[in-house]
């Protein structure tokens, strides 16, 4: 473990805040994710131990309360409507991020994050996706899903400075999710330029409390292993910042696995069971509180919470969890 | 009066070619100040800086009750940040007894409350706020003694059990070694010689591969080498104050309990060391003290109590305190030594001992050698002489595989 950072330091270009940000994303209307901006503790917890679950202010997590909001909130579904143009900017960005407490990383963005903005659109509108580099690095946007070859971006390589259009009409749907496709495709990958692809099928999905989370992992000392597991970019960030949800609400969470080096994360969750969608794709699922995917795989997970009270959800790779993947859910009535 | 200004014109002469000196000082100084002026433009001609390395240099790592302590310091010349902590590769809160960042050769003290699993591997971890972790691999988890009354009572039993008892009972052996014939007496002092040569050589192999773990920016070699020449140095300037009270003239060769004495500082330089080994080893759960490695430790230095009593085995009787003094001077400074290891971490002082030690051993094997040179008959090329330097190596050397 002990090595030098010399690789990924060289790659290290302060590009930062040279692009716009985020032009074609529909403001998303806070639905859910009702992060409450003083974190509860539950009364007698002992910290002092150190083997007490880890919550609110003591839990070592960067960011403030409603950092990930854009995250975890995905834009809402529009009503099927064929032909309708859905369109995106995603802008290529070489920045710092604090991906654990204190600890930052020199990313690859799309749009400033890690995992890049929530692409959502209901199948058959006309998805156009406007992509401009400015990183330092050639770059692509690969989408999973169905589209013609000149729009996979594998072929079509934007050097630093140029830009691309993606269109395609959007299918199938599903839980689908994008990243970059140049190579070396393990560092494209892993330095953060993916996220999270959302396809509305034609009759809407019933009412719920909607969470993206995109599981990943980050290697800070370039020696080809992950030094730190998060959902949405930042170590134990629901830990400190609990994620609020109603009893009486489904909670949908479209769920992927972007982490580079490991071969498979995985979800759990505590004190419940959920529907869990595979892709996202049929209606067949399967009733169950532990979901594993391989790099690339994704799904939609349906809780409908029984009890109120603190449920703690993470990766069920123990060292995963204990090196930031791991959150709780606040159910309230 | 011509020649007085003719002189006092020279006098002036010299002071203005002294002045001249401090010329390519200035200079020095005035360069240095303009190459650190031009910032990094010389760098960007050629290329670019490598990053710094960001990595720790975890000197200790303490388990308490519920507790581990980890002990950081920066060795490069970057400040360095305490980011994230793990134990196990696990993410722990931790808090700071110090500095959060840390400059240039400073340290910090990282305080993680954790209930550790006693006699299991545990390896610490320290990320910098770039992300690069420092891991430390611990063999086995064993409770760091604390400083209070019974563990400085502790490791001062086990310096007087591997320094003063074996060097004491060496000593006994004086009686015996009084009217043996000049030639075996030129024997026992070889063999002291032998046994020393060993020492120096234990030592110097001891402070080199301590010297390596450390920050380059301490000074490494150049640190032992400075160890080895002052307390040579000393030595030497001690044997002479020696050897010109005892009557002699300045430079002839010491005697009797001067040359014991001698003998006493030197092999008590090195148990200073070896009581740090043995102290610190202990303390970072690295070395069990077992009755063996303790016998081993005794065996190994009885030897070293007849390598002072060679000496005074001609010449007048020696009183019994004298004796107490001596066998203290060679074997008290392993309590001290213990005491060092087992209660504070300097890994600067711990090169500079054994540093010490080496040119302790080495100015007493040259007063040795002056001795029997002297007084021996056949001199350093009897036989005798060179069958007692081979016995003393050797028999440290077996005695060596006891505590190896």
């Amino acid at each position: 473990m002990k090595k030098s950072g010399l690789t990924r330091r060289q790659m290290l270009l302060a590009a930062a805040a040279s692009a716009p940000i985020v032009a074609g994303l529909a403001a998303a209307p806070s639905l859910v994710a009702d992060t409450d901006p003083d974190p509860p503790m539950p009364a007698g917890h002992d910290h002092a131990g150190g083997h007490a679950a880890m919550i609110g202010h003591e839990v070592p997590a960067p960011g403030g309360p409603r950092d990930l909001d854009k995250l975890l909130t995905p834009p809402p579904a529009l009503p099927h409507k064929p032909g309708r143009v859905r369109e995106y900017q995603l802008v290529a960005v070489d920045r710092k991020i604090e991906v654990a407490k204190g600890v930052t990383f020199p990313a690859w963005t799309y749009n400033g994050t890690v995992p890049g903005p929530v692409i959502r659109a209901t199948v058959d509108d006309l998805l156009r996706v406007h992509f401009v580099n400015n990183g330092s690095h050639p770059h692509t946007i690969h989408f999973h899903g169905i589209h013609p070859a000149n729009m996979d971006g594998v072929f079509e390589i934007v050097r630093p400075g140029e830009s691309f259009t993606y269109e395609f009409p959007a299918k199938p749907w599903g839980m689908q999710l994008y990243h970059c496709h140049a190579t070396p495709l393990k560092k494209h990958i892993h330095k953060g330029l993916y996220g999270a692809f959302i396809i509305d099928p034609p009759e809407p999905r019933p009412p719920a409390q909607e969470l993206v989370m995109v599981m990943n992992g980050f290697d800070t000392d370039g020696d080809g292993g992950n030094n730190f597991y998060t959902v949405n970019g930042k170590a134990f960030y629901y830990a400190k910042y609990p994620i609020r949800v109603r009893r009486s609400q489904t909670v949908r969470i479209y769920l992927a696995n972007l982490t580079e080096f490991d071969l498979l994360n995985s979800f759990h969750l505590h004190g419940e069971f959920f529907r869990y969608y595979r892709t996202g794709s049929t209606d067949h699922f399967e009733y169950t509180d532990t979901v594993v995917q391989a790099q690339g795989e994704r799904g939609i997970i349906e809780i409908d919470f029984t009890h109120t009270g603190l449920f703690m959800f993470h990766a069920h790779q123990s060292e995963f969890a204990e090196l930031g993947w791991m959150g709780f859910f606040e159910v309230v009535d | 009066m011509a020649n007085g200004s003719v002189a006092a014109e020279r006098r002036g002469g010299a002071a203005r070619w002294r002045l001249l000196a401090l010329v390519p000082i200035v200079l020095l100084v005035g360069i240095a100040a303009a190459f650190v002026a031009s910032g990094s433009s010389l760098v960007s001609l050629i290329g670019q800086n490598p990053p710094a390395r960001d990595e720790f240099d975890i000197r200790r790592v303490e388990f308490k009750p519920g507790e581990i302590k980890i002990l950081v310091r920066n060795p490069q010349p970057e400040d360095l940040t305490i980011a994230s902590v793990t134990v196990d590769d696990a993410i722990m809160p931790f808090t700071l007894d110090g500095p959060t960042t840390l400059k240039r050769l400073r340290s910090s003290t990282i305080v993680i409350p954790f209930q550790w699993v006693e006699d299991d591997p545990i390896s610490v971890g320290v990320t910098s706020s770039s992300g690069i972790e420092t891991v430390k691999e611990v063999p086995a988890a064993v409770p760091t003694p604390g400083a209070d009354g019974g563990s400085i009572l502790g490791y001062a039993i086990i310096g007087t059990l591997v320094g003063i008892i074996p060097v004491a009972l060496g000593l006994l052996w004086l009686p015996s070694l009084r009217g043996v014939d000049a030639r075996w007496l030129g024997a026992f002092m070889a063999l002291t010689a032998g046994l020393l040569t060993f020492l120096a050589i234990d030592a110097l192999a001891e402070a080199l591969e301590l010297q390596a773990a450390l920050p380059s920016a301490l000074g490494g070699t150049g640190l032992v080498l400075l160890g080895v020449v002052a307390s040579y140095l000393t030595l030497t300037w001690i044997a002479r104050r020696f050897s010109s009270k005892g009557g002699g003239s300045a430079g002839a060769p010491l005697t009797g309990v001067a040359l014991a004495t001698m003998v006493a500082i030197g092999i008590g330089l090195h148990n200073l060391g070896e009581g740090l080994a043995i102290g610190s080893s202990f303390a970072i759960g690295e070395l069990a003290l077992g009755s063996f490695l303790i016998l081993g430790f005794m065996v190994h230095n009885v030897t070293e109590g007849l390598g002072i009593a060679a000496p005074m085995a001609e010449g007048t009787k020696v009183s019994f305190r004298r004796l107490a003094t001596l066998a203290l001077v060679a074997g008290g400074p392993a309590i001290l030594g213990a005491w060092i290891g087992g209660f504070i971490v300097n890994d600067v002082l711990a090169v500079l001992f054994f540093a010490v030690a080496v040119g302790a051993a080495m100015q007493v094997v040259v007063e040795v050698t002056r001795y029997v040179a002297k007084r021996t008959p056949g001199g350093l090329t009897g036989g005798h002489v060179v069958g007692g330097f081979l016995a003393g190596v050797v028999v440290m050397y077996l005695t060596g595989l006891l505590v190896g």
